[in-house]
């Protein structure tokens, strides 16, 4: 369990960084966290002749305010630094929320915002947060900057709509305002695995109790976290109060293509699961919605 | 045994472990620890497929990478093989094949084909990536249960796949029993394989010197030495010449009782090569070739009378032995069908236990490698009780042999003493308060809540009086200062044997725990010993240090009487100062060992000069009984199959504690990895032969978080071996797995839910629930 040889980059800014993924081609990768990367290194799952370490890239670390009111998270900022941040907390709580349900402190003290979504793994919990909340992620390359909303950029099982040559610098939460309600509930094996199936919702209501805005996330269900956009569709300018959860849970997660079975669960299983997380998720975001 | 003088003995108290400064400050020395000068590393290639003929092994290329020393296959290497066996077997029993490295056919995935040997383990690996092997498929028996029908063969020599057999009476001697018994309930329960997964992987580092013939090794092992025999019998070298070195060993559970086919590799390639060979084992060589346990089923049986007292109890018993267990099952397997009536007064019974090969890594011994007596008995008694329309625990409590029961000796034969199974399940069903946890589930399952009880209770044979563990050395040497150092010869994998031998040995000899050191698992240095395992340390080392430290007592007092000039019925000695009864002269040990080392014409007429002395315990009794009720309670979640243990008690029989804290560190440890066996654990290959649990993101150890809080309670009924004491290093893990099984299927039963297969994952509580209610999955 020792990784193949590979050389060490250590770029202190973006330039710097994609310019050297950009010379490497494939044969580089970006190392953030290296909570999955060095695991996969070290399985011999996974070897690239060039890391690209990201640690000392200042620009990629901070969570600021801007003045749309978004919130934009560098890349490089690690999980626990979401977990403490009390800005999060009030203008992301969703975020907020999934943060503690990535795999052990330890993990989080190390992995990052921009790791855990370029990694893309599909029972993650960021990928679906940010799809939940129609975030945008910001990458960069020797040939520009570009922005990529989180509906277009998750492709596949691990993989991305990133470019060789391009890194993920940032991504930016929206912030919703209004009567609103978030929630993500998830089942794993134990505290800390990756979900056998998890789910997010987040949902707006109006002053007479119609909802105006609603996402539901999933994740763990199939090659990428996906929004059950059809359900979402069917709730919009409803009483949220009147949909059964249940229902609303079997409705999400109908029809879901390559539902992934293993050790942990066949396809039929996770789905049942995925279903019960929705329902539940539901009924916490509409009770926060309504009651605070 | 208990000195005189108003201190009260270290045994009994809560003593601090002597060892938790530094396994606590990462300042322990593990085998990984270990470098010696030019150090050289060894990576195996594994076999990726589950059964194969090796048709060529290619070596050039990777013997051309820089930092290459060699690369062995079997022909390197097997020839070298002088005596392959091990003590406890003894070398005419017969033995399951166990080449060092695979020869001409691979027969798990995992199997060890080559060895690389270069200058780091990372320059091995690049390595053993360029090893080509050259193999042509053959399919494997993968299952073991349908492996005895199978047309392929695990070893040629095995056409049957059966390894062997052993059982009690014919089992149709009780065919009248069961055709006239107004019940008979019968209950097949699958058990899944688990590893015993350490947190240290296995390790050795072996080091040859030519010129004096001469082996030091270094070693994660439960007894070095028994490594060192196996290695002097493995490469026909003089057993003195061998020296076996663990410090700290990171757990061992079984597992690391013996030499493995890796460590014969390095035992055998550490003689070819110019400097010291290191192998340590990674996560994922680990769990695909470091062996399994557990892994076995049965179809046990049991007729009742009209008031629900056991008639006649059987068992059909079918392990899984792997393609190369370690040691061969068909000897200590027998404990399984010899210890199924467990607890109970059961007037007949008999057993037959089969071991078969399979194409899967090799059975090792595991924490209590017996346990699924207990599996197949507790699960079938609650099935009874819901046959017979009993209260499980009422189903017991008609049955159950209590201390007034005893002696007595089960239908297969075991002889049962000093023990008190009904006293510690009354005991545990008092702390959970039974009757009031049976009205709050049915208040649950008002509201559609599932919550369970489930129930364990069990005996166990410990400090069993085979050749090989009946006897236990130990060595005392009062140093000049008055410092104490004992040796005896360890083999501690966390089972605090250091702060256990400090403890007796202060008692013993009458000095304060603080003047007292051990020295421990050094071939060279500590008498000859068996190591841990079997539950054998407790007692067995207590036996030794008493009958050592009773020679230095009277040598102590005698120098002390005549320094003090009274008769040595008058001195007292205690906490390392000798007074005269009456008196007020104080002789510390420190003086009494400056007599004896340096003013030796001051001893008594007689006295031998030191203060030294060494003791071979031999225990006249052919096992020590233990016994424990293990009580659960769980809520199972129907929706997504989750169980969330709620509280767990158990109440143990060790007999007297030498120390408490060190008694729950064991129940604690055990129990918590029957709970994972139960629910979490799963050592799993597909359909194909194909390991799926190669890392522990697969491998689910419990932690912290899935575990309730561990209630204990004693019963102390004393043994008669040395102290009273009795072992307890394994029966957590044997009582636990089947509280939790029945736990979850008493919460299941309203739906008519009965558990057949482990473990309990969430998905197979939901598939059993569905099962249940007529679901038809796809």
């Amino acid at each position: 369990m020792k990784p193949a040889a590979f050389t060490y980059h250590a770029p202190t800014s973006v330039g710097e960084a994609v310019g050297l993924l950009a010379e490497h081609g494939d044969e580089a990768k970006a190392l953030a966290g290296g909570q999955s990367l060095v695991p996969m290194l070290a399985l011999r799952l996974a070897a690239f002749g060039h890391l690209v370490d990201l640690r000392l890239v200042d620009a990629l670390q901070g969570i600021e305010r801007r003045e749309d009111g978004s919130v934009r998270i560098g890349a490089g900022t690690t999980q626990a630094t979401v977990q403490r941040s009390e800005e999060i907390r009030a203008a992301v709580p969703l975020l907020a929320r999934a943060t503690p349900l990535i795999g052990h402190f330890q993990i989080r003290s190390r992995g990052t915002v921009g790791g855990s979504l370029a990694h893309a793994d599909a029972a993650a919990e960021y990928p679906a947060v940010a799809l939940t909340l129609d975030a945008d992620l910001e990458a960069e390359s020797p040939r520009g900057r570009r922005t990529i909303p989180a509906a277009d950029f998750f492709t596949g099982v691990w993989s991305t709509a990133l470019a060789e040559d391009e890194l993920l610098t940032g991504v930016n939460f929206p912030v919703w305002g209004g009567r609103c309600g978030f929630a993500v509930e998830e089942f794993a094996r134990r505290s800390g695995d990756f979900a056998i199936a998890g789910a997010t919702v987040a949902l707006r209501v109006t002053a007479d109790g119609r909802l105006d805005r609603c996402a539901i996330g999933l994740f763990g269900l199939g090659p990428t976290a996906t929004r059950a956009l059809a359900t979402e569709t069917g709730l919009l300018g409803t009483d949220p109060t009147d949909a059964v959860p249940d229902d609303l849970g079997r409705a999400a997660t109908e029809n879901l293509a390559s539902v992934p079975s293993d050790l942990h669960g066949s396809a039929r299983y996770r789905t049942r699961v995925g279903a019960a997380m929705v329902a539940r998720a539901w009924r916490r975001a509409v009770q926060e919605a309504l009651h605070g | 045994m208990a000195p005189s003088g108003g201190h009260a003995p270290y045994a009994g108290t809560r003593t601090p472990r002597v060892e938790d400064l530094r396994l606590l400050t990462g300042t322990g020395t593990y085998v990984d620890d270990v470098v010696r000068p030019g150090m050289l590393h060894a990576h195996f290639v594994r076999s990726p497929l589950p059964r194969a003929r090796i048709l060529g092994i290619d070596t050039s290329e990777a013997l051309q990478l820089d930092g290459v020393h060699a690369v062995f296959v079997a022909e390197d290497l097997n020839p070298g093989v002088h005596e392959q066996w091990y003590t406890l077997d003894g070398r005419d029993a017969p033995d399951t094949p166990r080449p060092p490295l695979a020869e001409g056919e691979v027969r798990f995935a995992g199997d060890p084909v080559a060895m690389v040997v270069a200058v780091d383990r990372y320059v091995a690996e690049d390595a053993a990536e360029l090893v080509l092997v050259d193999y042509e498929p053959l399919p494997p028996v993968v299952d073991y249960a349908a492996a005895l029908g199978s047309l392929e063969s695990v070893h040629a020599a095995y056409p049957d796949n059966l390894a062997g057999q052993l059982g009690g009476r014919p089992m149709s001697d009780l065919d009248p029993v069961f055709a006239n018994a107004p019940h008979v309930v019968s209950q097949t329960i699958h058990q899944q394989a688990h590893g015993p997964v350490p947190m240290e992987t296995r390790g050795i580092v072996a080091e040859w010197t030519a010129a004096g013939g001469e082996m030091a090794i270094w070693a994660a092992t439960q007894s070095p030495h028994e490594v060192r025999a196996f290695c002097a019998r493995l490469l026909g070298i003089d057993e003195h010449r061998v020296r076996v070195v663990m410090r700290d060993t990171g757990g061992g559970f079984g597992q690391k009782v013996l030499p493995q086919r890796e460590d014969m590799c390095v035992l055998l390639a550490a003689t070819k090569l110019p400097a010291a060979l290191k192998w340590i084992e990674d996560r994922q060589e680990h769990l695909l070739a470091a062996g399994q346990a557990r892994h076995e089923h049965g179809e046990a049986r049991m007729a009742f009378d009209g008031d629900g007292r056991i008639l006649a109890a059987t068992l059909d018993h079918v392990q899984d032995a792997g393609a190369y267990p370690t040691p061969s099952p068909v000897q200590s397997g027998i404990a399984v069908g010899m210890l199924f009536p467990g607890p109970y007064r059961i007037p007949e019974g008999t057993f037959s236990s089969r071991f078969v090969f399979s194409n899967t890594s090799g059975r090792v011994a595991y924490r209590g490698p017996w346990q699924y007596e207990s599996m197949a008995r507790e699960v079938l008694l609650d099935t009874a009780a819901r046959q017979l329309g009993l209260d499980p625990v009422e189903l017991r409590r008609r049955n159950m042999l209590s201390a007034d029961d005893l002696p007595t000796a089960n239908c297969n034969g075991m002889p049962y003493d000093h023990m008190s199974p009904r006293e510690t399940f009354e005991q545990a069903l008092t702390m959970l308060d039974y009757d009031a946890f049976r009205k709050e589930q049915a208040r649950a399952r008002e509201t559609g809540r599932y919550l369970g009880v489930g129930t364990c209770t069990y005996v166990e044979p410990t400090a069993g009086a085979t050749p090989f563990h009946a006897t236990e050395g130990a060595t005392i040497r009062i140093e000049p200062s008055g410092k104490v150092n004992v040796y005896v010869a360890g083999g501690s994998c966390g089972n605090s044997l250091e702060t256990t031998v400090v403890q007796l040995t202060a008692d013993a000899l009458g000095v304060a725990v603080e003047d007292v050191s051990t020295v421990q698992g050094d071939t060279a240095v500590t008498p000859y010993g068996a190591g841990t395992g079997g539950s054998r340390s407790g007692s067995m080392t207590a036996g030794a240090i008493a009958k050592t430290a009773g020679v230095l007592r009277e040598r102590i007092l005698a120098i002390a009487a005549h320094r003090l000039e009274v008769p040595v019925e008058d001195v007292e000695f205690n906490r390392g100062r000798a007074t005269a009864k009456g008196g007020d002269a104080v002789l510390t040990l420190a003086e009494i060992a400056d007599l004896a080392y340096y003013q030796v014409h001051a001893l008594p007429p007689g006295a031998s000069a030191g203060l030294e002395a060494s003791g071979r315990y031999h225990t006249p009794h052919l096992m020590i009984w233990a016994n424990a009720t293990h009580v659960c309670t769980c809520e199972v979640d129907l929706v997504t199959g989750e169980v969330t243990l709620l509280r767990y008690i158990v109440s143990e029989d060790c007999g007297p504690m030498i120390n408490p804290s060190v008694v729950e560190g064991q129940i604690f440890g055990g129990t918590v990895q029957g709970i994972g066996g139960a629910l979490y654990e799963h050592l799993a290959y597909d359909d194909e032969g194909n390991p799926v649990a190669t890392t522990f993101m697969d491998y689910l150890l419990p932690t912290a978080t899935e575990v309730p809080v561990i209630e204990v309670g004693h019963v102390e009924t004393p043994s008669p071996g040395p102290g009273g004491y009795k072992g307890v290093g394994e029966g957590g893990a044997i009582g636990s797995a089947p509280a939790v099984v029945n736990a979850v299927a008493d919460a299941l039963a309203p739906l008519g839910v009965r558990v057949d297969r482990l473990p309990l994952t969430p998905a197979r509580i939901v598939q059993l629930v569905e099962q249940a209610q007529g679901v038809t999955a796809r």
